[in-house]
């Protein structure tokens, strides 16, 4: 049987230096490179998967996470399929501004029904070990504002990194085969283009 | 037959606007009109208004708009006032603020004021939403009769932002009382022909006031000119009415033959020069290509902000020469939009080969200086530094000046003693954020922000290159230390990202933590605006590069358009920190050096990007990119760019453009009618760039002003000025 690869589109959101780009590389490369720039504008990167039995081609954008470059950013939220709310374990500033970033993405990605849009919330680098966030209180943020995953893990040494960018994938699928389009038809997605199937035996 | 031409005015690097005229029997009389405004009056003019176009740029000059004007605008001036209730009552006067002008109505001379609650009534505006950088506005035309044409222009409902469609409602027309003399009281609103005026009352109290005496008094308000221009105005008016004070009562100025004047516009064309001229226009290639002209010119006026009017008159002769030497480079599409004539491309002839040269050596730059350690000719070592760069020894002495952090005439005693103070400076400064005790910035959260931004970043700054690699690097402090120091300098902007990436670099060069700061203040001076809460540097500079890349290649800019693209979100971090993630650290160098001479154009880093997507274009094109592969190839251009081959590119790219600045400027100047641009031979400008940084050469500032504006700030002259 021939299945369908689908293109979904996955973004970073989080205060700067939390790690989304050391998650990214993780998790698309296996790599983890500390020498790694802060991120200027925009930028993404494909991984292709298999989640139960769906061929899916994971778009992972991410962008830079300073106030002062919201405009810049903003554009680019419109027509995600699911959204990775980040912090830092051992920054508790980061752990209190996701609600900021969850309205952020809400409100410029024109999401139609914010509760049942995926979010997945990543605490990462928990190889850290001053903590400032602990398991608990975030897990108690996430089920409080909309019951979304939450995974604990470091771009440093893999944990998790793959179990979460999975979990994303399952919520757009869920969501998907509930038959709710999160993005309007009507819509003209001006940042997503029908992927040519790809196919497999 | 009426032939119709076809105007387009593009926003934002959209086509926002199509509106169409007749190119009817008139057509020699309007361009007379144009000629001879500008010939004559057009000192005296509101540099908006030009020739029948009124171009209205908004505070910010972000927001521009075009006008045709039918009737044409001589005068205008916002901010003046009436006095509501009676005009010599002190107490409670309520203010209205209107606009005032002179117009031109085929030849009848109008004076009309009006409110401005009128004009800027919603109603009468076109507005776009959320993006502040895609408004546009009509500042004029409420409902008189006397607007026929532009209510006809006005009437499309424009789609022109991809996220909000605007329309323009137009406000139902209310007097209809023609255009002897309409006075509506209620809101102090009026206009009357120049041949109805009898006298001027002009008085002077701090302000100037203005009463205006018609043949058939019907008592017209004062007019406050609070912020001035009573006398511009005044002036204007003496175009077409004859103003002599009355001997009685000098604040009395009659109007004693105002027939003389109004016939005057148009029969002093006729035995003019500009004659000539209007003849060749009436041929038909000129005429049908005219309409056209002022796409192209569209493609160019985003470039053209805040100009100076300079005015300059040239022979009829040398106006038609020019313009026969610019048409045969323009292409007329006839087919685009039946019926009318639209220019699809402007052939800017082929590119010419330039050259590089090696580095300037050591011996190259001590040569270049006096015993008391001045820099001789200044002018020709900077064009050898664009033209080769700097080898590196040199550079930890030659920065301070092309930063500006060292002014050029300055002597080696004076530098000492500048950096004697510059290094007190910085060490206060220093103290300042360094004495901030933890209790204290607890409550301090921007200070906070700033350090816990500025310690991440400076974690993720060129650490693989050996100056700053390794834990516990000392450079790493020193750019901590730098950056916490340029927050107290300038505490309103602080720190944003990108700015660790300017810094590195300097420090690298310059091995000392104060000549290093110093100069990263001269940097940032050029880059503030990058970094701005409202970035308006970086939008002006997508808005200037979407200018170039219509000039330089339209099919490629066109592809990028229909890919969603034509905003450039994918040059944003080129823009931002002028290519330091672009290229090698070496490479980085040697553009930033290159670029500081100010050669041999300003904004030259547009043209670098001009020239990187020049190489890149094919490739996108033939590949089909859409929106996303756009930008994850031009991110991935990132360390695969090759520095001489784009600067070879580049200025190339320059001297193209410059050869055929006449033409853009021909194109310019027949509907903006802004002055006439030098004559320059394509072939002689070339390679003679020291022209550029003349003072007295007459260049068409108004072009491309930001390649080619003011010659004195080719130089970063504006680094010298903060070392006052
Ligand atoms: N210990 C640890 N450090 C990390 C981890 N992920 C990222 N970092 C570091 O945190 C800093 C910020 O990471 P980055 O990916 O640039 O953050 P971003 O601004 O959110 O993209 C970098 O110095 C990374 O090396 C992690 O899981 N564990
Ligand atoms: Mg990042």
């Amino acid at each position: 049987m021939a299945a369908k690869s689908s293109l979904l589109k996955v973004i970073l959101l989080g205060d700067g230096g939390v790690g989304k780009s050391s998650l990214m590389n993780r998790y698309v490369t296996n790599k983890f490179d500390a020498h790694l720039f802060h991120t200027i504008g925009v930028e993404f990167l494909n991984k292709d998967l298999e989640v139960d039995g769906h061929l899916v081609t994971m778009q992972i954008w991410d962008t830079a996470g300073q106030e002062r470059f919201r405009s810049l950013r903003t554009p680019f939220y419109r027509g995600s399929d699911c959204c990775l709310l980040t912090f830092s374990v051992d920054d508790s500033q980061s752990f209190l501004n996701l609600a900021n970033w969850k309205k952020e993405f809400i409100y410029y990605a024109d999401v139609k029904e914010p509760e049942s849009f995926p979010f997945v919330v990543l605490g990462n680098k928990v190889d850290v070990t001053e903590r400032q966030v602990s398991t608990e209180d975030a897990q108690r943020w996430c089920r409080d504002n909309g019951n979304h995953p939450y995974y604990e893990t470091s771009a440093k040494d893999a944990t998790n990194v793959a179990a979460a960018f999975e979990e994303a994938v399952r919520r757009v699928l869920a969501v998907e085969e509930r038959g709710e389009h999160l993005i309007p038809t009507d819509t003209v997605n001006l940042h997503r283009k029908p992927r040519s199937s790809a196919t497999c035996c | 037959m009426a032939r119709k031409a076809l105007v387009r005015l593009i926003r934002n690097r959209r086509t926002c606007l199509d509106f169409s005229y007749d190119v009817n029997a008139n057509f020699t009389i309007r361009l007379a009109q144009l000629f001879s405004c500008l010939n004559k009056s057009g000192e005296k003019n509101k540099k908006e208004v030009r020739g029948g176009i009124q171009c209205t740029v908004s505070a910010d000059e972000r927001n521009v708009c075009f006008d045709l004007l039918h009737p044409q605008v001589i005068f205008e001036q916002e901010g003046i006032f009436i006095h509501s209730s009676t005009e010599s009552a002190e107490d409670q006067d309520s203010l209205t603020a209107g606009l005032l002008r002179i117009l031109d109505k085929d030849g009848d001379i109008l004076v009309e004021y009006k409110p401005m609650e009128d004009t800027v009534d919603p109603s009468n505006m076109l507005c776009a939403g959320k993006d502040s950088s895609s408004v546009m506005e009509w500042t004029q035309c409420t409902g008189d009769r006397g607007h026929r044409l532009v209510e006809h222009q006005l009437s499309y409902e424009t789609e022109w932002d991809m996220l909000n469609t605007v329309s323009f409602k137009r406000k139902q027309s209310t007097s209809g009382e023609g255009w002897h003399c309409s006075l509506d009281r209620s809101k102090g609103a009026f206009s009357f022909n120049v041949g109805e005026l009898k006298s001027i009352m002009v008085k002077t109290e701090g302000w100037s006031r203005l009463v205006f005496r018609l043949r058939e008094d019907s008592g017209m308000p004062a007019l406050h000119f609070h912020q001035g221009g009573s006398e511009a105005f005044l002036d204007a008016l003496r175009r077409f009415v004859h103003l002599v004070q009355s001997p009685n009562d000098e604040s009395c100025l009659i109007v004693s033959s105002q027939n003389k004047a109004l016939s005057q516009s148009f029969e002093n064309l006729l035995d003019d020069a500009t004659f000539g001229l209007v003849q060749k226009f009436k041929n038909d290639p000129y005429t049908t290509t005219l309409g056209g002209f002022s796409k192209v010119t569209n493609y160019i006026f985003d470039a053209f902000r805040g100009p100076e009017l300079l005015h300059q008159q040239r022979p009829a002769e040398e106006v038609a020469d020019l313009l026969s030497e610019v048409i045969p480079g323009l292409e007329v599409n006839q087919q685009e939009e039946p019926g009318f004539e639209v220019i699809t491309r402007i052939d800017l002839g082929p590119r010419p080969e330039v050259r590089r040269r090696e580095p300037v050596s050591a011996e190259d730059w001590t040569e270049h200086m006096d015993i008391e350690g001045k820099v001789q000719n200044v002018s020709h070592l900077k064009e050898l530094i664009f033209k080769g760069g700097l080898c590196h020894a040199v550079r930890k002495e030659a920065w301070k000046f092309l930063l500006g952090y060292f002014p050029w005439d300055s002597t080696r005693d004076e530098r000492k003693s500048l950096q004697k103070r510059k290094t007190d400076e910085y060490f206060r400064m220093k103290l300042q954020w360094k004495s901030v005790s933890e209790e204290q910035e607890r409550r301090n959260s921007r200070l906070r922000d700033y350090r816990s931004l500025i310690e991440k970043d400076v974690n993720r700054t060129d650490r693989t290159n050996k100056f700053y690699e390794g834990p516990d690097n000392p450079g790493l402090i020193l750019l901590h230390d730098i950056l916490m120091t340029y927050c107290m300098y300038d505490f309103d902007l602080g720190y944003v990202q990108g700015m660790s990436d300017l810094l590195s670099p300097i420090l690298y060069v310059m091995e000392n933590e104060v000549d290093t700061f110093w100069c990263f203040v001269s940097f940032m001076d050029q880059m503030h605006q990058n970094f701005e809460e409202q970035m308006q540097g970086m939008k002006t500079q997508l808005i200037q590069l979407g200018t170039l890349l219509q000039l330089l290649d339209l099919s490629f800019w066109n592809y990028l358009e229909s890919q969603d693209s034509g905003y450039l979100y994918f040059c944003f971090r080129w823009l931002l920190i002028r290519f330091k993630r672009e290229l090698s650290f070496q490479d980085v160098l040697r553009l930033w050096e290159v670029m500081w001479t100010g050669l041999p154009c300003q904004n030259f880093h547009l043209l670098v990007c001009c020239a990187i997507l020049d190489s890149e274009k094919q490739k996108i094109v033939e590949e089909n990119y859409g929106f996303n592969e756009i930008l994850k190839h031009i991110n991935e251009l990132s360390m695969k760019l090759d520095i001489e081959e784009i600067l070879l590119k580049a200025e190339a790219i320059c001297w193209q453009i410059e050869s055929c600045k006449v033409c853009i400027c021909m194109s310019h100047f027949i509907l903006f009618s802004i002055h006439l641009p030098p004559l320059l031979s394509g072939a002689g400008s070339r390679g003679q760039q020291s022209e550029q940084s003349t003072p007295d050469l007459p260049l068409p500032a108004h072009l491309l002003q930001f390649l080619w504006g003011n010659p004195k700030a080719n130089s970063v002259h504006k680094n010298n000025e903060q070392n006052r």
